[in-house]
C-alpha cells in the first residue's frame, strides 16, 4: 500500500488533542475525519487541527471518509462496542487506555479482529516513550542482570481539570468504571511492571483508601504483585508530590530509576571504591550520569525535539507501519489481554479488601473506604 | 422576578446575586453538588438583604437537565458560569455545551429573558485599525479557532446563543464584559503582559486595556434583566475611565507585588509573535504558540471602546472608577 492510511478519530474529548496533533505528524497518514457525539467537540476538533470534515454521527463518518484505520479516543465504557464495529466493517482500529472496561471484552475485541484480518492497538503509549524504550534497551543487553523487582509509580492531579470534572460530577463516567479513577488512570503505571513480570497471573494483593484529609471517594491505591522470578508494587497516588511517573527496577546486577517526566534514568550500581571513597564514588556516577543527560536533553531542545507525546508519535508510527506491511503490531493481543486481566483482579483484590476490613473494623471506614465510585 | 443564576457562588456572580437580591429579585443559584454553599451564603449575608430570598439548587453545568424544573419556573436566566482554564475540550463541554443544553430548556417555560455573560473578547479586534472603536457592530472573529481556547469557546457559546434565538425563539441578551477585575481578582490581565514566573513581558504599554469594576459589571448584568424591548441586543459593559496597561501595571508593582517587567514595544509585538509561530511549527510543537500575530492583534491592538451603547439603552453607568476600583482591590489583597 504506497498511499497514505486515511485516519478517523471518534471521541473529541481531552486527549483527541494529542492524537490528532501527533497523526498530523506522521508522513504515513493522513486525518480525514473527527466525530462527536457533541458536534461542537468534533467541530473544534477539526478547525484546530486541520481536519477537512467534523461529525456527530460515527457512522455517516465511516461512511463518508471511508477511512482505513479509526482512532477510539471515548470513554472506556464505549470502547468495546465501538471498535467491534469497526472492525466488522474493515478497519483497523487504535483503542484508547483503559483498553476495556475488562477482559472478556478484550478477547471480544481480538476475535473478531482475527476473523476480519484487522489489527488492533492499545494506547500504552508510554511503554515507546524514548526513556523506557533506553531502559528496555539496557535490560536487553543485559546491564541488571535477571529482574527480581519493579516499582511503578503513577501521581495524580485531583485539583487538573479532569480531575475537577469528575470530582465535581456524581455522573461522570469516571465513577462508573468497574475501578473508578483509577481504572482510567493506572494502565501505563501496570503496564510498566508488566513488561518485566511475564505472568499471566500473578499472585495480587491490594488496598484502595482515601487520602488521610479526605474521606472521601478513594484515590490512593497500593498494589503488590507476585510472579514466579518478580516481584512488583505498584502506587497510584492523589496526594504525594510532585505528580510523578516513575519505576524503578531492580536486577540481580544493578538497578535503573526511569523518570518519565524528566526523561532520566539513573542506574544504581556496585560501589568498587573501598570505604569512604564510596560515599564519592556514588555521588560521581550520578554526576555523570545527570551531566550526559543534561547534555543529550539541550542537544534534543536545540534540535526541537522533546515531545511530551514522542510515545504515542512512535507507537502510531509502529502501528501504522504494521498495518502497512501485514508484519505483527507493536503490541500483542495477548499482552493487551493480560494487562486488562492483572488489572482486573487488581480491582476485585482492592474490593475484597475493603470489605474485609469493613467487616472487620464496622463502622471505622476512614482508612479503607469502600470504593464510592467503584460501584 | 424570580431569576436562574449559573455561575452564582464566582467571583462575579456573588457580587450579582447580591445585587439581584437587593433590587428586591428572588434567586436561585445553581451550585455544584460538591461545593459547600456556606461562605457563599455568609458572603451575600454580609452585604445584602434578602438573603431568604436566594435559593440554592444543586446542579451542575454538564448535567443541568437535572435542574430543568427550578430553570424553567423561573421569570429569567442569568447564564454568568464559564470555565476559563483547561484545554479546548474541557472548555467548550462546560461553556459550549453546558449553554446549547440550557437553551434547549427555555422554550415553552416561564423564562421571558436570557442573558448570557459572554465576552468582549469574541470580537475580530485584531481586524481593526490602531485606533479604530470597537463597539457591538464589530463583527465576531472570523476565525476563533486561532485565538486561544477560552476566547474560542466564548465566541462559539455566543453562536450557538444566537443561533438559538433564531430557531427557538430564546429572548436573548448577550452581555460582553471586558476585563474583570476587583477584590480577590487584582487588575493584572494578559492585556497588559504575560507572565512567566516573576518576570513580565509588558506587551506594548500605551494601549487602552478595556477593563470594568466587577460591581460595574454585575449592575449591568441586573439592568439586562429588566430592561425593556432590548431582547436580540449585545452590550459591552467597560468602564469610563480606561487605563493604559502601563497605568495598571505601575500601580501592581506598587501595590500589590513586585515584578521584573521586560518591556516588548508596540512595534515589536508583531514580529516577535512571528518568530514564536514559526519556532513552533520549526521545532513540531516543542513549545506551544503562545503567540502568534493573529492572537498578538487581537489581545494588544491599540484601539477605543465604547460603552455608549449600554449606557443608552440599559441605563448603566459605571458608579465606580478606576482609581477608585484599584483602591478597592487592594485594600482586599
Amino acid at each position: 500500500m504506497s498511499r497514505k492510511l486515511r485516519v478517523a478519530l471518534v471521541g473529541c474529548g481531552q486527549i483527541a488533542d494529542a492524537h490528532l496533533q501527533e497523526i498530523n505528524k506522521i508522513a504515513l497518514a493522513e486525518i480525514v475525519g473527527v466525530c462527536d457525539r457533541q458536534v461542537d467537540l468534533a467541530e473544534q476538533a477539526a478547525a484546530r487541527f486541520d481536519v477537512p470534515q467534523a461529525f456527530d454521527d460515527l457512522q455517516r463518518m465511516i461512511a463518508e471518509v471511508q477511512p482505513d484505520v479509526l482512532h477510539i479516543a471515548t470513554p472506556p465504557h464505549t470502547h468495546c462496542g465501538l471498535a467491534i464495529d469497526a472492525l466488522k466493517q474493515g478497519l483497523h482500529v487504535y483503542v484508547e487506555k483503559p483498553f476495556t472496561l475488562d477482559a472478556t471484552e478484550a478477547e471480544e475485541i481480538f476475535e473478531v479482529a482475527r476473523n476480519v484480518g484487522r489489527t488492533v492497538c492499545v494506547g500504552h503509549d508510554q511503554l515507546f516513550d524514548p526513556v523506557w524504550e533506553a531502559c528496555r534497551a539496557r535490560v536487553k543487553a543485559g546491564e541488571l542482570g535477571r529482574i527480581v523487582h519493579v516499582d511503578s509509580i503513577q501521581g495524580y492531579d485531583l485539583s487538573g481539570p479532569f480531575g475537577k470534572a469528575f470530582a465535581s460530577e456524581p455522573q461522570h463516567w469516571v465513577h462508573r468504571l468497574p475501578g473508578g479513577l483509577f481504572q482510567n488512570v493506572m494502565s501505563h503505571a501496570m503496564y510498566r511492571i508488566t513488561d518485566f513480570v511475564p505472568d499471566r497471573e500473578p499472585a495480587i494483593w491490594a488496598t484502595a483508601f482515601a487520602p488521610v484529609s479526605d474521606a472521601g471517594t478513594p484515590t490512593e491505591l497500593r498494589v503488590m504483585l507476585r510472579g514466579q522470578d518478580v516481584t512488583a508494587h505498584l502506587i497510584f497516588s492523589s496526594t504525594i508530590r510532585p505528580v510523578q511517573r516513575v519505576a524503578r527496577i531492580y536486577g540481580t546486577k544493578a538497578s535503573l530509576e526511569v523518570d518519565l517526566d524528566g526523561r532520566t534514568v539513573r542506574a544504581f550500581r556496585k560501589l568498587t571504591a573501598p570505604g569512604p571513597f564510596a560515599k564519592i564514588q556514588a555521588p560521581a556516577r550520578h554526576c555523570g550520569e545527570a551531566a550526559r543527560t543534561l547534555a543529550r536533553h539541550v542537544l534534543q531542545f536545540l534540535r526541537g525535539d522533546i515531545h511530551y507525546f514522542a510515545g504515542m508519535n512512535r507507537l502510531f508510527t509502529l502501528f501504522y507501519q504494521s498495518i502497512l506491511d501485514n508484519s505483527t503490531p507493536p503490541i500483542p493481543p495477548r499482552e493487551v489481554c493480560r494487562v486488562t486481566g492483572i488489572m482486573d483482579r487488581v480491582f476485585r483484590a482492592y474490593q475484597e479488601e475493603t470489605d474485609k476490613s469493613r467487616n472487620q473494623t464496622g463502622s471505622d471506614t476512614r482508612e479503607l473506604i469502600p470504593a464510592g465510585l467503584l460501584t | 422576578m424570580k431569576i436562574f443564576v449559573t455561575g452564582g457562588t464566582g467571583f462575579l456572580g456573588t457580587r450579582l446575586v447580591r445585587q439581584l437580591l437587593q433590587q428586591g429579585h428572588h434567586v436561585a443559584c445553581l451550585v455544584r453538588p460538591n461545593t459547600d454553599a456556606t461562605a457563599f451564603v455568609a458572603s451575600l449575608g454580609a452585604g445584602a438583604s434578602g438573603v431568604g430570598r436566594c435559593e440554592i439548587v444543586r446542579g451542575s453545568l454538564t448535567n443541568v437537565q437535572e435542574c430543568g424544573e427550578e430553570l424553567r419556573g423561573c421569570d429569567a436566566v442569568i447564564h454568568a458560569a464559564a470555565a476559563m482554564t483547561g484545554g479546548a475540550p474541557m472548555l467548550f463541554m462546560n461553556n459550549v455545551i453546558a449553554t446549547r443544553a440550557i437553551l434547549a430548556m427555555i422554550p415553552g417555560s416561564a423564562v421571558k429573558r436570557f442573558v448570557l455573560v459572554s465576552s468582549l473578547g469574541v470580537y475580530g479586534a485584531g481586524q481593526l485599525k490602531k485606533g479604530a472603536t470597537l463597539d457591538e457592530t464589530t463583527p465576531l472573529d472570523p476565525a476563533p479557532h486561532r485565538r486561544d481556547p477560552y476566547t474560542y469557546s466564548k465566541v462559539a457559546q455566543e453562536r450557538v446563543a444566537w443561533q438559538a434565538r433564531e430557531t427557538l425563539g430564546v429572548p436573548l441578551v448577550v452581555i460582553r464584559p471586558g476585563v474583570i477585575y476587583g477584590p480577590g481578582r487584582g487588575a493584572m490581565s494578559s492585556r497588559v503582559g504575560l507572565r512567566v514566573g516573576k518576570l513580565l513581558l509588558r506587551m506594548g504599554g500605551r494601549q487602552h486595556v478595556p477593563y470594568t469594576y466587577v460591581d460595574n459589571c454585575a449592575a449591568a448584568i441586573a439592568a439586562a434583566v429588566t430592561a425593556q424591548g432590548v431582547e436580540g441586543q449585545a452590550f459591552n459593559i467597560i468602564d469610563d475611565d480606561l487605563p493604559t496597561a502601563k497605568h495598571v501595571l505601575k500601580h501592581h508593582r506598587r501595590s500589590v507585588e513586585r515584578l521584573h517587567v521586560l518591556p516588548v514595544p508596540h512595534w515589536a509585538i508583531g514580529a516577535a509573535s512571528g518568530l514564536c509561530e514559526w519556532y513552533h511549527r520549526w521545532s513540531r510543537g516543542q513549545l506551544p504558540a503562545v503567540l502568534t500575530r493573529y492572537k498578538s492583534a487581537a489581545q494588544w491592538g491599540r484601539l477605543r471602546y465604547s460603552n455608549g451603547k449600554a449606557k443608552a439603552v440599559l441605563g448603566w453607568r459605571p458608579a465606580i472608577s478606576f482609581d477608585e476600583g484599584l483602591r478597592l482591590s487592594a485594600s482586599c489583597a
